[in-house]
């Protein structure tokens, strides 16, 4: 199976504190690679990093071997590479369903054709699919900051879906939700792995969650990779459990 | 709730083509200015209500606006291309006024805008040769077309008018359209924006570059209407005005430059009751309208509407 993501000896220091040290990586076609954690392990600094967020100091990161170190992220989603944030990221004003348009419109045509072109960009249809996905259809036409939490974290994950992306990186897609949205996040986003053979890499501190949704995982303690394998082997992993609980 | 706004629309387009029937001269004047600034406010709504990016510039692109027409028209430019190069410029200049938007926001940016406000200003003022300098250039012709002269106050206004509807549907035309929930997207979250592959660098230029298009554009018009310009008529005083136009009607709201600019050209002549206390009695309203409706007025009116709706389901459980 090919790599879909490479990432190989990344470096990311801020002043003195080295938060990613020489990571490297592959992400495999169709799987779900989950990272974890200890917080201030480099989880996040490695994503942004990767999506264009921050500049690395060193390494190179590869999509479908093409490099992309320092690519912007725009450029990089236009490329299939999509994320979503630690901290909600919704436009409250707009609308579920424009929302959703919005996340897809630049992949279509120009800018020019987006001016004269049709107001939903040809994607309201896809977007109606999108909601009724998620089981939002009840809410498609509310403003986005009027959802709850739960909710809008489910909106945030269908917006990253909504180009078609090769590459989903999901940070933190279960931070506060509650267990009964938790749940439904987990479920929805299996079925859209199954559905569309989508490739994620997901950040996250829910370990069942993790264990129940990734089929591999890889484990970040101060900026380095300090084990990697299957969900069940990582949660055995002696090194694994001293970065967690410490001596 | 829509259906509202567009009967609400249509009778004040009905009013608005009846209305200098019922005036005398100088109310005529002064809906023509209405008029003009109005598409002004537009552009400014367009870059600061909806793209999120400060301006204190626009009131100098009215002059760069006027500047041009004044100039050209003389000459032998036909009007109409006077105009466009007027909109032409002002495109130009505000895309490239657009670039510290890229890197400064907010107040830094307001202090960016008000320095280039400051600098067309002095260059009005001190390049003479071309401006007239303080003396500014006198009778700006109106034009006419195929025969038909705006030269009369009333002609003058049905054109203004004219343009002003023109220009609006365009850009309302824009605002529905992709673009526009690119603009709303950028002023909610650029971080989020440019994540879902818009290019906010881009977008960020055209919302300053279009806005300070139809500034210029409303120069254009504002020459031929007042017929003498001058460096004065376009200081920060003006920015300052259209940004109240913007404010108080309802930034972010399509018809809030319309409201607006109503209140910031006609307010303050029916204030003249008051004689030297006309401006502190403005200014006071202007600060309790502020106070009690920052969303400005047409945000009061939707809050006032979906007070009084039916309601409905609610969005969250």
């Amino acid at each position: 199976m090919s790599a879909v993501l490479q990432v190989s000896n990344l470096r990311k220091s801020f002043g003195g504190i080295t938060a990613v040290d020489g990571v490297s990586f592959e992400v495999r076609e169709g799987e779900i690679l989950g990272i974890i954690g200890p917080n201030g392990s480099g989880k996040s600094t490695l994503f942004n990093c990767v999506l264009g967020q921050l500049s690395p100091n060193g390494g190179e990161v590869r999509v479908d071997g093409k490099p992309t170190t320092g690519m912007r992220p725009c450029d990089l989603n236009r490329l299939g590479v999509s994320r979503t944030f630690q901290l909600l990221q919704v436009f409250p004003q707009l609308s579920v369903r424009d929302n959703l348009i919005l996340a897809g419109q630049e992949h279509r045509g120009t800018m020019l054709s987006r001016l004269i072109g049709r107001a939903d960009a040809g994607l309201g249809d896809a977007a109606d699919q999108m909601i009724a996905f998620f089981r939002l259809s009840h809410l498609s036409s509310a403003p986005a900051g009027l959802l709850s939490y739960g909710q809008q974290k489910l909106l945030d994950a269908a917006m990253a879906f909504m180009a078609g992306p090769r590459l989903v990186l999901l940070d933190e897609p279960a931070g506060g939700v509650n267990l009964t949205m938790l749940g439904h996040l987990r479920e929805r986003l299996q079925a859209y792995h199954a559905e569309r053979k989508a490739t994620f890499v997901v950040i996250e501190h829910q370990m069942e969650f993790v264990m129940a949704l990734c089929t591999r995982v890889l484990v970040l303690a101060e900026g380095r990779i300090i084990a990697e394998g299957a969900p069940r082997d990582i949660a055995r992993n002696p090194a694994v459990i001293e970065a967690y609980l410490g001596h | 709730m829509k259906w509202l706004a567009a009967g609400a629309a249509a009778a004040a387009a009905i009013f608005a083509l009846i209305a200098p029937l019922l005036l005398k001269p100088f109310g005529i004047y002064l809906i023509s200015m209405w008029a003009v600034l109005t598409i002004a406010a537009l552009g400014l709504n367009l870059t600061l209500g909806y793209a999120g990016q400060v301006s204190l510039a626009q009131g100098a692109f009215v002059g760069i606006g006027a500047y041009t027409v004044a100039l050209l028209t003389p000459v032998g430019c036909p009007f109409a291309l006077a105009f466009l190069a007027a909109g032409a410029l002002c495109f130009a200049v505000g895309w490239v006024l657009g670039y510290p938007a890229l890197r400064v926001q907010h107040h830094y940016l307001a202090f960016v805008t008000l320095a280039f406000s400051t600098l067309v200003f002095l260059v009005l003022r001190n390049e003479e040769w071309l401006t007239g300098g303080i003396y500014g250039i006198n009778g700006v012709a109106r034009p006419s077309f195929f025969g038909w002269s705006t030269f009369k106050a009333l002609n003058f206004y049905y054109f203004s008018l004219g343009m002003l509807a023109v220009l609006a549907a365009a850009t309302w035309w824009m605002l529905r359209s992709p673009w526009g929930r690119a603009f709303v997207a950028l002023r909610e979250n650029p971080v989020r924006a440019l994540s879902l592959g818009l290019d906010t660098r881009r977008y960020t230029l055209m919302a300053f570059a279009i806005g300070s298009s139809l500034g210029g554009m409303a120069g254009a018009l504002y020459a031929p209407l007042v017929q003498f310009i001058e460096p004065v008529s376009f200081t920060l005083g003006l920015s300052f005005n259209l940004l109240l136009m913007v404010i108080v009607g309802g930034s972010g709201y399509f018809f809030g430059p319309f409201v607006g600019a109503l209140i910031a050209v006609l307010l303050p002549e029916w204030m003249r009751v008051a004689q030297g206390y006309y401006l502190i009695v403005y200014a006071m309203l202007v600060m309790v309208m502020m106070a009690f409706c920052p969303s400005g007025i047409l945000g009061l009116l939707e809050r006032a509407l979906k007070a009084f709706a039916p309601r409905g389901k609610e969005a969250a459980p």
